[in-house]
């Protein structure tokens, strides 16, 4: 790792002030994906601003009107442990209880896994090309490239796959990211958070510099919500989603009247499956109306060699996710 | 690209908006006083009554308070980290970029956390960050300054083992030794968690993020269960 100078603002207007008069300087949350990048030289920031002194956002509370506010510094732990999380939020608590390990889930927070970078390996190792590091193609496309993880949608110039199991859920409850910068505060709504790869374009976000995520607001609903998770990966322990799927639907009694379905790990940014949504509207939610959406969804799929088992996967996901919706309710 | 991917990411650009920011956060009672008093209720509460050589000395005096301090800010050559290591008060000198896993093999010369994989994959440098077990390669030493650390040293000494350590000894749950510490630390966390209900699942859930080339498992299981029956 490169030397930087370690700086303590005590809350997010702090950070903020900081990054805009600070020249090579990244946020430093809980370091779970920023160290990695730090030592494989991948960056070299002169400064840390981290968030470990930052006070008030480590909270998840219940806001006046029934929205949720949910902090940047909250950790995965809480997310899968706090009791108003597991009861309001229960999905994005049994996303955040499966990832990584009891360990990272100390430490990884929710501001982190949403602005964290690629796990593709090629992107994380200085001594390849790779397009979203500047280079002029991508090796994961190319003869011989490593494909297992890689994505199966928007996978024309980079195949990443996004890693965060946490976002389709929060893109599932239509959540709002707060974003400060010195200037003042905005609120994004999920779906304007990302951006597609394109050369040099590091993040997968449309965070610019010197701005820092303040937290996630979900807003409050006032009909019955039904709700499901679900992903599948290589092991049951300690393991990365090779897809995860996030639902979220209503009905008049009988038949769904509006749906939500987000995908994780299956191109660069999380991915909302709207022909999924209109499949499902006006079904009654089963195996057989999951199945019908998981194949609208596929349809306009473009796996690499590598990566096509994905696409019997994805519609497996959304299936389970559907169920667990059901199940549940 | 896909329509899907199209749409999902589609810029929609922010709405602005001031409602859940911690700023709108209800101030706790009693805000009013020392530190909370903002200038608008000084002024407000002064009145056209006090004696402005008043007022101005209180707001010197409040100024002397209010004025942010600048965030604290380290290296990048050494600094002063005092942490508390099992149990005992330590001060090192180390680089904001030497992770705790540096900072407590070298210049604290416990080579319990073993680094392995370096990354966060492996668990073999778990310690326990306030009672919470962590992997110290993913953290900064300059980040546990004022906190409080335990490593497989300071859990029990070999002529007075740690009930975990006793029973791995007496399952026989380790070979090459080398996930070991990590191991007996996310195993008495466990322990310490459910006490002398703790479950074979639980103790699987527990032990998730430490990986063993030799594949111990199944007697680290049962030696953290037997730990837990006999009470610590
Ligand atoms: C072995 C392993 C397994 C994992 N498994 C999973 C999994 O199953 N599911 C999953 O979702 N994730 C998984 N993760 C990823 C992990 O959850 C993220 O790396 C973690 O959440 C990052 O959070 P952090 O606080 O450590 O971020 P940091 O490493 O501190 O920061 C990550 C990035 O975000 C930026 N950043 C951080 N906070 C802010 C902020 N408030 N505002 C603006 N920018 C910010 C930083 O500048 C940096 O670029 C895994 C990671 C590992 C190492
Ligand atoms: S998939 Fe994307 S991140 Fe990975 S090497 Fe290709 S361009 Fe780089
Ligand atoms: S050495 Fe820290 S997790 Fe492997
Ligand atoms: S005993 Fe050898 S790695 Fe676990």
């Amino acid at each position: 790792m490169k030397a930087f100078r370690f700086v303590r603002p005590s809350n997010g207007r702090e950070a903020a002030d900081l990054l805009a008069s600070t020249k090579n300087a990244l946020v430093h949350a809980g370091g779970v994906d920023l160290l990695d990048r730090m030592k494989e030289r991948v960056d070299e920031p002169d400064v840390l601003v981290s968030l470990c002194d930052a006070k008030g956002l480590d909270q998840i509370r219940v806001e006046e009107d029934g929205g949720i506010w949910i902090g940047a510094r909250v950790t995965l732990a809480q997310l899968a442990d706090e009791a108003t999380c597991r009861r309001f939020l229960p999905t994005l608590s049994e996303a955040a209880g499966l990832a990584a390990s009891p360990q990272l889930r100390h430490r990884a927070t929710v501001g982190g896994n949403l602005a964290q970078h690629t796990r593709c390996g090629y992107y994380r190792h200085a001594s390849f090309p790779c397009l979203k590091r500047g280079g002029d193609s991508c090796p994961v496309r190319a003869e011989g490239g490593v494909q297992d993880t890689a994505g199966i949608f928007g996978n024309r110039d980079c195949a990443s796959a996004h890693p965060s199991s946490l976002a389709p859920v929060f893109g599932s409850l239509d959540a709002e990211i707060v974003v400060r910068d010195a200037k003042g505060e905005r609120l994004v709504p999920f779906a304007g958070f990302w951006a597609n790869p394109a050369k040099g374009r590091a993040s997968d976000t449309r965070l610019r510099p010197g701005e820092v995520i303040e937290g996630v607001r979900i807003p409050p609903r006032d009909t019955k919500q039904f709700v499901g998770y679900a992903e599948i990966r290589q092991k049951k322990a300690f393991d990365w989603a090779l897809v995860s799927c996030a639902v979220r639907y209503e009905t008049d009694g009988e038949k769904v009247t509006s749906a939500s379905v987000w995908f994780g790990s299956l191109a660069p940014v999380p991915m909302r499956s709207v022909a999924a949504e209109e499949a499902l509207v006006g079904t009654v939610c089963s195996d057989k109306s999951a199945a019908e959406a998981g194949a609208r969804t596929m349809a306009s799929a473009t796996p690499l060699a590598g990566s096509k088992y994905k696409v019997a996967l994805g519609k497996v996901a959304l299936k389970r996710a559907l169920a667990a919706a059901r199940e549940r309710a | 690209m896909s329509d899907d991917v199209s749409r999902g990411a589609a810029p929609q650009g922010g709405a602005s908006h001031d409602g859940a920011s911690q700023d709108s956060a209800p101030q706790p009672k009693g805000a009013q006083a020392g530190k909370g008093l903002t200038r608008r209720a000084l002024f407000k509460g002064a009145g056209a009554a006090a004696a402005a050589g008043a007022v101005f000395q209180q707001l010197d005096a409040l100024a002397k308070d209010a004025v942010p301090q600048a965030p604290r800010s380290q290296g990048p050559g050494k600094t002063k980290i005092t942490l508390e290591v099992n149990g005992t008060k330590r001060t090192v000198a180390a680089e904001p970029r030497e992770t705790l896993l540096q900072v407590l093999r070298l210049p604290l010369d416990l080579t319990g956390a073993k680094p392995v994989c370096d990354r966060g994959q492996c668990g073999a440098c778990t310690v326990w960050l306030d009672d919470t077990p962590v992997y110290a390669c993913t953290i900064l030493g300059v980040e546990a300054e004022g906190r409080k650390v335990t490593t497989v040293e300071g859990l029990g000494t070999p002529s007075a083992m740690h009930p975990v350590q006793d029973e791995f000894v007496e399952k026989d749950a380790l070979q090459c030794g080398f996930c070991t510490p990590g191991m007996v630390m996310s195993a008495a966390w466990a322990v310490k968690q459910h006490g002398k209900e703790l479950t074979e699942a639980q103790a699987r859930a527990a032990c998730a993020g430490n990986l063993c080339r030799c594949g111990t498992y199944p007697h680290v299981l049962s030696a953290a269960v037997a730990a837990a029956k006999k009470g610590s």
